[in-house]
């Protein structure tokens, strides 16, 4: 769809918006097809078996009513000697919310913990995508979309809990464990510290029985499946605990092998320890972020001042801050709300993304390109693998071009097209190369 | 010390002949057997077998299909995770219903009229549950963003702040329309509403869009910004 300029503004936007949201969807993967083919034959298989339980029900109904009482009478027999106290599951949420579709949304930085009334709970590492899919008397299923999570499920024969990561299901047996999934690399990693879990899923030879002290690593684009074996080991503090870290302590997890390392910062970029002061209001930049309020949160800024804002904001809010003045093109702002998030809250992932960001608004500035590469390297060094490698890579091959011209940028835009030949900056790097 | 065992993964992939279903999730993932290339069977003999409930046309019809109706669900949605469970719920009510397909070539718009109504019913339920529980409407933009940069991603979240405001038919017509380039006649048979229904909902759509657009000049910036990048 393309704009003609008798257009009218708001036409033209929309245009652009509509042409934003078709390039923004991705294609499923192999493996994702798979996954749902494989829920879509159980749905089925489910469906098949009701229908069958009708016909012979209906075939055989005078004798299936007298079965019935009777099971009922026996069964009320039972219940008065052994009382059946299996009650529905309820849980408590902490740290986040539930929203529609069961979504689990983090409110702060430390995860979202939800602890369940039969001793069962489990957390999702900041920034983990997951959703709580159905839970009932009979046990619960949750899935991870991207991410990694802790689970600590009391034994239980009346209960059944499944965990789908991917396209993996986890069935668990009464259990400590982690379980990660990354979609972009199409890894599944499982760590086992107490019980049994059954893996099924897209490998060879079948479910996977893991026994405690196992480690499972599925590496779907290399079509590997790794088995380690540790000493079994008792579920560290550092995973769910028994009695968990309240909503405004943040939860302490295991670092995730995927997580950006900070070691090996500069000392410059070496920040002090960060300071949260948890207030009714410690979210309130990021909500007016959310509802476009660009404007209410640089003046919030002016009314506490510069200082105070910077010093006292969560790490959402300093983000939200920076977000909101490289929208309004306040560079200086953004560049100081970005390296405080990076000074005081040095082990956030936003810290890193934060190198990132800062490249950006360098480039804005329109005299820092040579300052927004180094940050590009920064953050390239920090997250090789990161949610924003393609895009500093790129950003810094447009960099190099703009200063140096061509020839300087074509080994980046090399190393671009070998690292990421189908990301966005692929077009340009491709038309640098065949410049003369 | 660690003992290390490696296997060498393989994906799912089901056998080319008729076979029972497999009664759970795990023995489906079991099956190994690698049979004939269905890629290029014609459709008449997909449907025969889809009505036949073959394993093979499943995954073929899947296979084939699967990808159309999880993007223009997501697009509609703005969630992968919710349009995952629109895809499914599709393929399970047009498998129900596959023996009233009449003209097999057209098994494509067969599916995507499915698609259509479940992703409407879904918007109709996110629409109805905001309006019980007496709150703002959340959006859920959960994409997964294809080639997207940041100030892009940025863009689309909030666009679909915006799309969330219409009503769900509105926004089914204008995404069909300008996102999903159909014409306002296939729009019309989909969504089995008349030509001039469809007509009425766009141009309401768009100029509800275009006004708080304009309404919001820091979007409107960024969206100009982003076409001088483009």
């Amino acid at each position: 769809m393309t704009t003609s300029s008798h257009e009218p503004k708001g036409s033209a936007l929309l245009t652009t918006l509509a042409e934003l949201g078709r390039d923004g969807v991705k294609r499923p993967s192999r493996a994702e097809l798979d996954h749902g083919l494989n829920v879509l034959y159980s749905r089925i298989t489910a469906g098949r078996v009701r229908r069958k339980g009708l016909v012979r029900g209906s075939l055989v109904g005078a004798t299936a009513i007298l079965s019935v009482l009777v099971v009922l009478f026996a069964a009320s027999l039972i219940r008065r000697v052994t009382p059946v106290s299996v009650r529905a599951l309820a849980y408590q949420i902490e740290g986040g919310r539930v929203l529609e579709g069961g979504y689990l949304r983090e409110s702060g930085h430390a995860g979202v913990k939800l602890r369940f009334n039969e001793g069962s709970t489990f957390v999702l590492m900041p920034g983990t995508r997951g959703r709580l899919r159905s839970v009932s008397k009979e046990g619960a299923r949750v899935a991870i979309d991207n991410g990694t999570a802790s689970f600590r499920i009391t034994p239980s024969n009346e209960r059944h809990w499944w965990v789908e990561s991917g396209p993996f299901l986890v069935t668990v047996k009464g259990t400590v464990f982690v379980v990660s999934w990354e979609p972009s690399s199409e890894r599944f990693e499982l760590r086992l510290r107490q019980g049994i879990v059954v893996v099924s899923g897209p490998m060879s030879g079948g479910d996977l029985t893991l026994r405690a002290g196992q480690r499972v690593v599925v590496n779907l684009s290399k079509a590997e499946t790794l088995i380690t074996e540790d000493q079994p080991e008792e579920a560290s503090a550092e995973s769910v605990g028994a009695a968990g870290p309240s909503v405004s302590t943040p939860i302490t997890l295991e670092p995730s092998s995927t997580q950006p390392k900070t070691a090996g910062l500069p000392r410059s970029m070496t920040p002090a320890a960060a300071t949260v002061v948890n207030t009714p209001n410690a979210r309130r930049w990021a909500e007016a972020l959310a509802s476009g309020h660009w404007d209410s949160i640089l003046e919030d800024v002016e009314r506490t001042g510069l200082e105070a804002a910077l010093n006292g904001a969560s790490s959402e809010d300093l983000f939200a801050l920076a977000d909101a003045a490289r929208y309004r093109r306040r560079t200086d702002l953004a560049r100081d709300a970005l390296l405080a998030e990076r000074r005081r809250f040095p082990n956030s992932h936003r810290a890193i993304d934060a190198l990132f960001l800062l490249g950006r608004v360098e480039e804005s500035r329109g005299n820092g390109t040579a300052r927004a590469s180094a940050w590009y390297d920064e953050y390239l060094a920090q997250a090789p693998t990161g949610s924003y490698a393609a895009e500093a890579l790129g950003r810094k091959m447009i960099v190099a071009k703009e200063s140096g011209g061509a020839a300087q940028a074509r080994a980046i835009a090399e190393e671009y097209l070998r690292r990421f030949p189908k990301g966005s900056y692929a077009g340009t790097a491709r038309a640098l190369l065949r410049e003369p | 010390m660690n003992r290390y065992f490696v296997v060498t993964a393989t994906a799912i992939r089901l056998p080319n002949v008729r076979t029972s279903m497999p009664s759970s999730r795990s023995q489906a993932s079991l099956s190994l057997v690698v049979g004939q290339s269905r890629r290029d069977t014609n459709v008449e003999e997909l449907v025969r077998g889809l009505i036949a409930s073959e394993v093979w046309a499943i995954a073929e019809t899947w296979n084939r299909f699967a990808p159309m109706v999880v993007v223009m669900a997501e697009r509609c949605l703005g969630s992968r995770s919710e349009a995952d469970d629109a895809c499914q719920e599709v393929f399970y009510r047009m498998l129900s219903r596959v023996k009233t397909l009449r003209e097999p070539e057209r098994l494509r718009s067969f599916i995507y009229s499915f698609a259509v109504r479940v992703v409407r019913n879904a918007l109709r339920r996110r629409k109805l549950r905001a309006w019980l529980s007496f709150e703002e409407p959340e959006a859920l933009v959960d994409l997964t963003w294809g080639t997207l940069d940041v100030e892009s991603r940025d863009l689309l979240r909030r666009f679909h702040r915006l799309l969330d405001r219409l009503a769900p038919r509105d926004r089914l017509v204008f995404i069909l329309r300008r996102i999903e380039s159909m014409t306002v006649e296939e729009i019309a048979l989909a969504m089995d509403i008349s030509v001039s229904t469809v007509k009425r909902s766009m141009a309401h759509a768009s100029e509800r869009l275009s006004s708080w657009m304009q309404a919001d000049p820091g979007l409107a910036g960024l969206v100009e910004q982003l076409r001088g990048v483009r």
